[in-house]
């Protein structure tokens, strides 16, 4: 009985590590750059599919943990060169739009190149077993995942305290102006960070492939769960997006156990709970 | 979430059944003779209304709100368990979409503007979440999956007297616009109401509305009940249409569908409204079976929108007309 809450915890890290990468992307875009990405959704589709794409080409999952977040990261640095980029200085509304136009694109884009039935992806070869603790078993990949996605966000987190790019990062989200004066080409800060942000996206959606597929219709569901996570933990807080997404993890994960039908539900009444005790989430300013 | 950013002007003149009225009527009446079918120009009116009902939140009130179809849904839902279950008539499902449409938008209206900008933004869509799983749960009621079936449509009749049949397309088509004419009628006379001034006060600087001595927080929370009731009869009557009420009514999708029609139409502009949802269910209407992926041009259309025509299809028109009374030299209106 006690194994069955066990597994339920650990499926609830992988989960939430894989909404933290999530919407820890969507909150460093917005940090540095104040701008809502509706189409943050649609990228991690993009990555989920690319995972399926490359390894039914070459059988090689290492290869598409390394190119889905690559060519993610490419197509946003490339989307916010043409269209994100116009749209900085608009108020959030034709953010927005634009964004949700980009999103639209990406999914029927999905649909035509991968078809309308979703696709499943196996499993790296040699993460395909179980590891034994006493009588619990547990599947490799997923402990891998949790591992993982630690080992990244350890590394991102790096980046942004302890590197000059994330001091111009944080900087940038104080004050891009200044920045700008000290002599930092805020453009290209800009397209990197949002490159960076969606590059995230992309390999949450890699690495969540194994376990649930690519489906085309996944990006909304993505977009909904990292809001959720961001209003629980604050917007535009790193450790806000890693406790929000693990608590929205284990609730979903949790509530699978006890009431299936219900565990989507619950992370949303989670969010209602949160925003009445804490409107500005766990980790938020006012 | 606010902006200062809507194109349109803010409050129209008194000519109150002046023009923008005549025209609407005039769209009204052209729609089921230029279409082929009156349930299309049924749908077209249905949406406006809806898209109507968005537009004052939007247009006139700075909030853009992803929970429309929390709103739209839950007008399908009830005011269908009432005529299915409890043998209502038509005005009083109709009473019973509106109140709770209302009742639901002043709850998510209440809770959302706890936060501004593109939090309560966010809060809005994962709120439209939380009502499409409380639908699919609760599938003894919805139906889940398969939606609610068997919704009639019952006679317009008052105490016992039936006053029209709805069940013929036309007839139906007759009854939705004719609704849609009084509720724009409506929604101009508050827009030109101090309500509507408020509103668009709000709208463009909510900080010196506060400062004025305005509750901001209760007139936004007005303007969405008051969307949430509009929104909820449109649930209701698409409902009625369909004989059905499918789980998407309630789904994210609708909500950026609504929001969609009322851009595209322009945002501060009820005729707009009505423009847009013509645009997109036709659109919608002839590609779909020509090309399923149209959905892909509509992407296409909406970030056209942001870049060229910010005042959507009607801000286009305006434009239009202004060039060619400069190029005759004419006057501004």
């Amino acid at each position: 009985m006690l194994n069955v809450y066990l597994f339920q915890i650990l499926n609830g890290l992988g989960l939430g590590m894989i909404y933290f990468l999530t919407s820890v992307g969507l909150t460093i875009i917005f940090g540095l750059l104040n701008f809502v990405n509706f189409a943050h959704g649609a990228f991690f589709l993009v990555g989920s599919y690319l995972c399926f794409t490359v390894v039914a080409a070459t059988g090689n999952f290492w290869a598409a943990l390394v190119a889905g977040p690559l060519i993610a990261g490419a197509l946003a640095w490339v989307t916010e060169r043409v269209l994100v980029r116009r749209v900085y200085h608009l108020p959030h509304t034709f953010q927005i739009l634009i964004t949700l136009g980009i999103a639209l694109i990406i999914q029927e884009s999905a649909i035509m190149i991968w078809g309308p039935v979703g696709k499943s992806v196996p499993p790296p070869e040699m993460l395909k077993g179980v590891i034994r603790f006493g009588n619990f078993a547990y599947p490799e990949y997923r402990l891998f995942m949790i591992g993982f996605a630690a080992l990244v966000g350890f590394a991102l987190w790096l980046l942004l305290e302890r590197t000059t790019f994330g001091a111009k990062v944080r900087a940038g989200s104080e004050n891009p102006e200044q920045v700008a004066l000290l002599g930092t080409n805020i453009y290209r800060l800009f397209s990197a960070t949002f490159a960076l942000g969606v590059a995230l996206a992309g390999l949450a959606g890699v690495l969540s492939a194994p376990l649930r597929g690519a489906h085309p219709f996944v990006g909304t569901e993505v977009l909904g769960i990292a809001f959720v996570t961001v209003v629980i933990g604050g917007m535009g807080s790193f450790g806000g997006a890693l406790i929000g997404g693990l608590l929205v993890g284990l609730v979903q994960s949790l509530m699978t156990s006890i009431w299936p039908q219900g565990a989507s539900l619950m992370i949303y009444g989670a969010m209602a709970a949160v925003i009445l005790l804490r409107p500005y989430g766990l980790f938020g300013r006012a | 979430m606010q902006t200062n950013s809507s194109p349109s002007s803010a409050t129209p003149s008194s000519s109150l059944f002046g023009g923008i009225t005549l025209a609407a009527l005039a769209a009204l009446v052209a729609l089921p003779l230029i279409l082929p079918s009156a349930t299309l120009a049924t749908e077209i009116v249905i949406f406006a209304m809806a898209a109507l009902a968005c537009n004052l939140l939007l247009g006139y009130t700075g909030l853009l709100s992803f929970g429309q179809a929390i709103f739209f849904g839950i007008g399908a839902y009830l005011s269908s368990l009432v005529m299915i279950h409890l043998g209502a008539g038509l005005i009083i499902a109709l009473v019973v979409a509106a109140l709770a449409g209302a009742a639901a938008a002043a709850l998510v209206g209440a809770l959302a503007i706890r936060r501004t900008g593109i939090y309560f933004v966010m809060l809005t869509l994962a709120f439209t979440q939380l009502a499409y799983f409380i639908a699919y749960t609760a599938s003894d009621w919805t139906g889940g999956d398969n939606g609610l079936l068997d919704v009639p449509r019952p006679p317009l009749a008052l105490g016992g007297l039936v006053i029209a049949d709805l069940e013929p397309a036309v007839s139906y088509y007759i009854f939705v616009a004719t609704l849609f004419l009084l509720l724009f009628v409506a929604a101009r006379r508050i827009i030109g109401s101090p309500f509507g001034s408020t509103l668009v006060a709000i709208r463009e600087n909510p900080d010196r509305a506060a400062a004025v001595g305005y509750d901001t927080r209760q007139f936004k929370i007005l303007a969405f009940t008051l969307s949430g009731a509009i929104t909820g009869i449109a649930g209701a009557l698409y409902a009625m249409l369909l004989h059905f009420a499918p789980l998407s009514n309630i789904e994210l999708p609708m909500s950026e569908n609504i929001l969609i029609m009322t851009i595209i139409g322009g945002t501060g502009s009820l005729l707009g409204s009505l423009l847009g949802s013509t645009a997109i269910v036709l659109l919608g209407d002839w590609l779909s079976a020509i090309w399923p992926r149209w959905l892909m041009l509509l992407g296409i259309a909406l970030i056209g929108v942001v870049i060229f025509m910010r005042g959507g299809l009607w801000g286009g028109i305006e434009g239009v007309v202004a060039k060619l009374r400069e190029r005759r030299g004419g006057p501004e209106a």
